[in-house]
C-alpha cells in the first residue's frame, strides 16, 4: 500500500481531485496543506469556499469546512472568527467571488482589519460557468462575455486587489500577491498570512496568480506564457504589506 | 432599426439563444447581467450579436447591480433587461421592488434552478414565490410562465411591450431545461405579424429647458407619513387590479366534463397535456388547465372551469414543494374541490408521473 | 454527430474513443449517454452526471484523460462544443497541433440562426480557426423535413465552395431515408438522433 506524499491535512477520500489538468488550484491547495501541517493548525482550521472552481475544494481538506454562497465567503468566515476567535478562519475564493460580487465584503473586512485569512485565486476568468469575463480579465482578452476582447473603455481596467487592500488596511494587516509559478514563495506568503492570523495582528490576504488552460484554450507552453509573460507583469508579485518585514518581500 | 430576422422561418436553437434573438427583435437597447448557470448563454449570444445591431451590454459586479442598472436605464427611457436564476433572483428582489414601487418597465428572464440556496444549476419550478411575490411589496408584477421555445420568443417580445405599456416589472419565468434544450420555433420580426412595439419614453432626462419648458422630475420610493404610503399602495393596487383582466392568459381543454382537473404551469404543462390525452384514451375524464400568467393569476377562469366541470378533484403537479399550490390556493380560496398534489422539487415531471398519480387518487 | 461517427467506425470493427470537450455550459453533452455508449463498445472519456462532482455547477471541467486522448490507440473522436475560442479548444489536447492524422470538422446546421445565411456561415467558419472539412447537418429536430435539409444543404455547399473547404458528407435522419431523393454529389450518411437522451 503506497502512502501518497501529500499533506496530512488533505482529505484522501476526495482524491484524485476534480480540478482540470493544468489548473493552478491544485498547486495552491498543496502549498496551503503543507503550511497547515507545518503550523499544526489542522484541528483549529475552518476552511470556507465560494461558488465557482473554488467550490471543488469543498471537501479537499481534512479540516472542518463549509461551502457558502457566491461572493459571501468573506462574511461567513468573518462570522466564524468573531464567534470563535480561537479558530483559524481561512476563506478561499476566485477573482469573481472576491473582486466582483464579493468586493464589498472584501473591502469592508479589510477596513475592519478582520482577523481572517483570505486566499483569492486569480485566473482572469469565471472558470466554472464557462469562461466569462472576470474583474481581472486583461485588456483585449477574449472571454464568453467579451467575445471581441475586453475593452477597458466599456468595462474598466483589471482590478488590482492587493493594491487597494493594502491602501485601506491599518497596520497589522498582511497583503501579498503570489504566483503558482513560484511555489516556494507561494508557500512563504501563505505561511506569513496564517501566522498573521495566529498572532492576531490583523487582516491577511493573498492573491495567487493561477492558470486556467481549459478556458484560456492554451496548451502547456501557451499557459505558462500567459501566466509569466502577460499576467505577472500586469499583476506584480510580492508582499505589499507585512508586519514581519519592513518593505515586504518583492 | 436594423432587421433582426432576415426571413420568417423555422429555426433550431436553445431557449437561452432564443431570448437573445427575441430581445433584439423586441427592440431591447441594452442588457445588464451577471454570470449564473443556467442563463449564461443569454449573455453569450447577446454579447456576440448586440454590437452588430447597435445594442449595449455590461456585465455588472453582481445581480443587485444588474437589477439596479436596468432600473436606471429604463428611467432614462431605454428598453433594458436582465436575466438570472436562483440566488441571483434572490438578490434581484431589491431592484425588482424598486421597479414595482416606481412603475419601472423592467423586463427580466428567470431560468429557475434547484433551490433553496445554491441548490442545483439544473432545473426546478422553485422560484414561483420569489418571482411573483418576492421583495417587500404586494406583487405588482406581470409573470409569464413559458412552456415552449415558441412561447419564449413570443412572450419576450410581448413582455417588453407589456412592461412599457402598463409599467409593471415584467418577467418571463423559464427554467434550466427550457434554457438549454434545443427545439424548433418560428423566428419573426414583430411587424410582420402586425405586432407594434411600444414606444419607450424617459422618466428622467426629459427634453426641454427646466423652468421654462418643464418642471424638474423628482422621483422617489420613500414617504414620510403612513397616510402617504397608504394612498400610494391603494392607488398602485387599484391600477394593477384594473388592468389585470387585460393581462391574464391561460390555456384549458377537456375540462367541461372532467372528473379531475390537472393544474400545471410552465414546462410541466407539456407533460400534463400528454397525460390528459393518454388518460382520456383510457376512459379517464381528465381536464387540463394551465395558467400562462402566474401574475395576474387567471382566478376567475379557473373557478369557472371547476364550476362547469363538476370535477371532484384538482391535481397540482409542480417541480417544487408546493409553491404553485400555495399561489393557487390563495387565489381560489373558497373553492371546495379536493386538491391533490404531485411535488417533485428540482426534478422534471413526465406524463407517466402524472398519469400514475391520477390513477392513485381517483 | 460525434456519436454517430464513433458508432459507424465501431461497426467497421475499429477501436473507437469518444472524448467530451464541451466545456462552455455543457448541456447536450456526452455525460448522460456515457454508460449507454460504453455498452455499445465505445470508450468514452468524459464525466457522467453522477460523478460530475454533484455539488452544483455544471462544470467547465475537463477529465485529465482528455488531455492525452491522442496518445491512445485506434480512432479518436473529439467532440468540441461551442465557445468564443472555436477550434482553439484543441490546444487542450496534447499533440493536436502537430498531429498529421487530426481532421477538424465543422458541423453546420442551417436552421441555427447563427448559421442561417450564407454570410453568417462563412463568418462563423472563418472565426473558428482551423477547419479541414464541413458536415452539412441541417435539421429542425422532430420537425425536420427533406425540404428543410435540402435548402440548408444547398447553401452550405455554396459556402464550402467559396471557403475552399470540402464537405465530407450530408447528415440525414435515418427516419427520413425513404423520403430522401436529392443528389448533391456528396455522400449522405444516415444518422440516429441521440441528443434528446443527452439532456443531463
Amino acid at each position: 500500500m503506497i502512502t501518497p506524499a501529500v499533506p496530512k491535512s488533505w482529505y484522501l477520500p476526495s482524491k484524485p481531485h476534480k480540478f482540470c489538468p493544468g489548473c493552478g488550484h491544485g498547486i495552491v491547495l498543496k502549498a496551503l496543506g503543507e503550511v497547515i501541517d507545518e503550523l499544526e493548525i489542522q484541528d483549529q482550521t475552518i476552511f470556507g469556499c465560494d461558488i465557482g472552481c473554488s467550490l471543488l475544494s469543498w471537501n479537499f481538506f481534512a479540516c472542518d469546512s463549509t461551502q457558502t454562497h457566491h461572493g459571501r465567503t468573506t462574511p461567513v468566515m468573518v462570522g466564524i472568527k468573531r464567534a470563535r476567535p480561537e479558530l483559524i478562519s481561512i476563506g478561499y475564493m476566485g477573482d469573481g467571488g472576491g473582486y466582483s460580487i464579493g468586493s464589498q465584503h472584501l473591502l469592508n473586512a479589510a477596513v475592519r482589519n478582520e482577523r481572517v485569512t483570505l486566499i483569492l485565486v486569480n485566473n482572469t476568468n469565471y472558470g466554472m460557468t464557462g469562461g466569462q469575463m472576470a474583474p481581472t480579465t486583461l485588456p483585449g482578452q477574449k472571454t464568453e462575455t467579451t467575445p471581441y476582447g475586453r475593452d477597458p473603455e466599456i468595462t474598466g481596467y483589471p482590478t488590482k486587489g492587493p493594491e487597494f487592500i493594502a491602501q485601506v488596511t491599518p497596520d497589522g494587516a498582511y497583503v501579498a500577491r503570489a504566483t503558482v509559478s513560484k511555489y516556494k514563495q507561494l508557500k512563504r506568503f501563505l505561511r506569513n498570512a496564517l501566522r498573521n492570523q495566529i498572532e492576531g495582528n490583523g487582516f491577511s490576504f493573498v492573491e495567487v496568480l493561477s492558470t486556467c488552460p481549459t478556458n484560456w484554450r492554451t496548451n502547456a507552453q501557451q499557459t505558462w506564457h500567459f501566466l509569466e509573460d502577460e499576467m505577472e507583469p500586469y499583476f506584480p508579485v510580492g508582499e505589499l504589506k507585512s508586519p514581519f518585514s519592513k518593505g515586504g518581500e518583492k | 432599426m436594423l432587421k433582426v430576422v432576415d426571413e420568417t422561418k423555422k429555426a433550431f436553437l436553445t431557449g437561452n439563444e432564443t431570448i437573445a434573438w427575441a430581445a433584439l427583435a423586441a427592440g431591447a437597447d441594452i442588457m445588464f447581467g451577471y454570470p449564473i448557470t443556467p442563463q449564461n448563454e443569454v449573455m453569450h449570444y447577446w454579447t456576440r450579436l448586440a454590437p452588430k445591431y447597435g445594442r449595449g451590454f455590461l456585465q455588472t459586479e453582481d445581480e443587485i447591480s444588474a437589477g439596479f442598472t436596468v432600473c436606471g436605464a429604463v428611467q432614462a427611457g431605454k428598453k433594458a433587461f436582465t436575466a438570472t436564476a436562483g440566488p441571483g433572483n434572490v438578490l434581484m428582489q431589491e431592484p425588482f421592488g424598486m421597479a414595482e414601487a416606481m412603475r419601472l418597465p423592467l423586463f427580466a428572464i428567470i431560468q429557475q434552478r434547484g433551490g433553496p440556496s445554491s441548490g442545483t444549476v439544473i432545473y426546478s419550478q422553485q422560484e414561483v414565490t420569489l418571482t411573483t411575490f418576492g421583495g417587500n411589496g404586494e406583487g405588482y408584477r406581470v409573470v409569464y410562465s413559458s412552456a415552449t421555445h415558441q412561447e419564449i420568443y413570443d412572450y419576450t417580445i410581448k413582455g417588453f411591450n407589456v412592461a412599457w405599456k402598463y409599467r409593471w416589472p415584467t418577467f418571463l419565468l423559464g427554467d434550466g431545461y427550457q434554457a438549454k434544450m434545443r427545439e424548433p420555433l418560428e423566428m419573426y420580426n414583430p411587424e410582420e405579424k402586425g405586432i407594434e412595439l411600444e414606444p419607450a419614453y424617459p422618466l428622467l432626462g426629459l427634453p426641454g429647458k427646466i423652468g421654462e419648458d418643464r418642471e424638474p422630475q423628482h422621483l422617489c420610493n420613500i414617504y414620510s407619513l403612513e397616510e402617504e404610503l397608504y394612498d400610494v399602495v391603494m392607488n398602485l393596487s387599484a391600477d394593477y387590479e384594473r388592468v389585470a383582466p387585460e393581462l391574464i392568459e391561460w390555456q384549458e381543454h377537456s375540462c367541461e366534463d372532467a372528473d379531475i382537473i390537472i393544474l400545471t404551469h410552465g414546462v410541466v404543462s407539456r407533460a400534463a397535456d400528454d397525460a390528459v390525452k393518454a388518460l382520456r384514451a383510457q376512459g379517464i375524464k381528465a381536464g387540463y388547465f394551465r395558467p400562462i400568467t402566474l401574475r395576474p393569476y387567471p382566478t376567475q377562469q379557473l373557478r369557472e372551469a371547476i364550476a362547469k366541470s363538476g370535477a371532484k378533484k384538482l391535481l397540482i403537479a409542480e417541480s417544487s414543494y408546493g409553491q404553485f399550490e400555495r399561489l393557487t390556493k390563495q387565489e381560489i380560496y373558497g373553492e371546495t374541490i379536493k386538491i391533490e398534489h404531485l411535488y417533485m422539487p428540482g426534478v422534471g415531471i413526465i406524463d407517466h408521473d402524472i398519469i400514475n398519480k391520477v390513477k392513485s387518487v381517483l | 454527430m460525434a456519436i454517430n461517427r464513433a458508432l459507424e467506425l465501431k461497426s467497421q470493427g475499429r477501436q473507437v474513443t469518444l472524448v467530451d470537450l464541451d466545456t462552455v455550459e455543457p448541456f447536450y453533452t456526452l455525460r448522460p449517454l456515457k454508460e449507454l455508449l460504453e455498452q455499445m463498445g465505445l470508450t468514452v472519456i468524459g464525466l457522467t452526471p453522477t460523478n460530475s462532482f454533484g455539488l452544483g455547477e455544471t462544470g467547465a471541467m475537463l477529465v485529465p484523460a482528455a488531455r492525452w486522448a491522442l496518445r491512445r490507440e485506434g480512432d479518436i473522436i473529439l467532440d468540441v462544443g461551442y465557445g468564443v475560442y472555436g477550434a482553439q479548444t484543441l490546444n487542450l489536447v496534447e499533440g493536436a497541433d502537430t498531429s498529421t492524422e487530426l481532421r477538424v470538422i465543422a458541423v453546420i446546421n442551417y436552421s441555427r440562426p447563427m448559421t442561417s445565411t450564407k454570410g453568417r456561415i462563412i463568418e462563423y467558419v472563418k472565426e473558428l480557426g482551423r477547419v479541414d472539412a464541413l458536415v452539412a447537418n441541417t435539421h429542425l429536430g422532430d420537425e425536420t423535413t427533406p425540404e428543410v435539409i435540402e435548402k440548408g444543404t444547398q447553401v452550405i455547399l455554396e459556402c464550402a465552395e467559396e471557403l475552399g473547404i470540402p464537405v465530407d458528407y450530408i447528415a440525414v435522419d435515418r427516419k427520413l431515408a425513404d423520403k430522401w431523393s436529392p443528389d448533391f454529389g456528396v455522400p449522405v450518411k444516415w444518422i440516429t438522433r441521440y441528443m434528446p437522451a443527452a439532456v443531463w
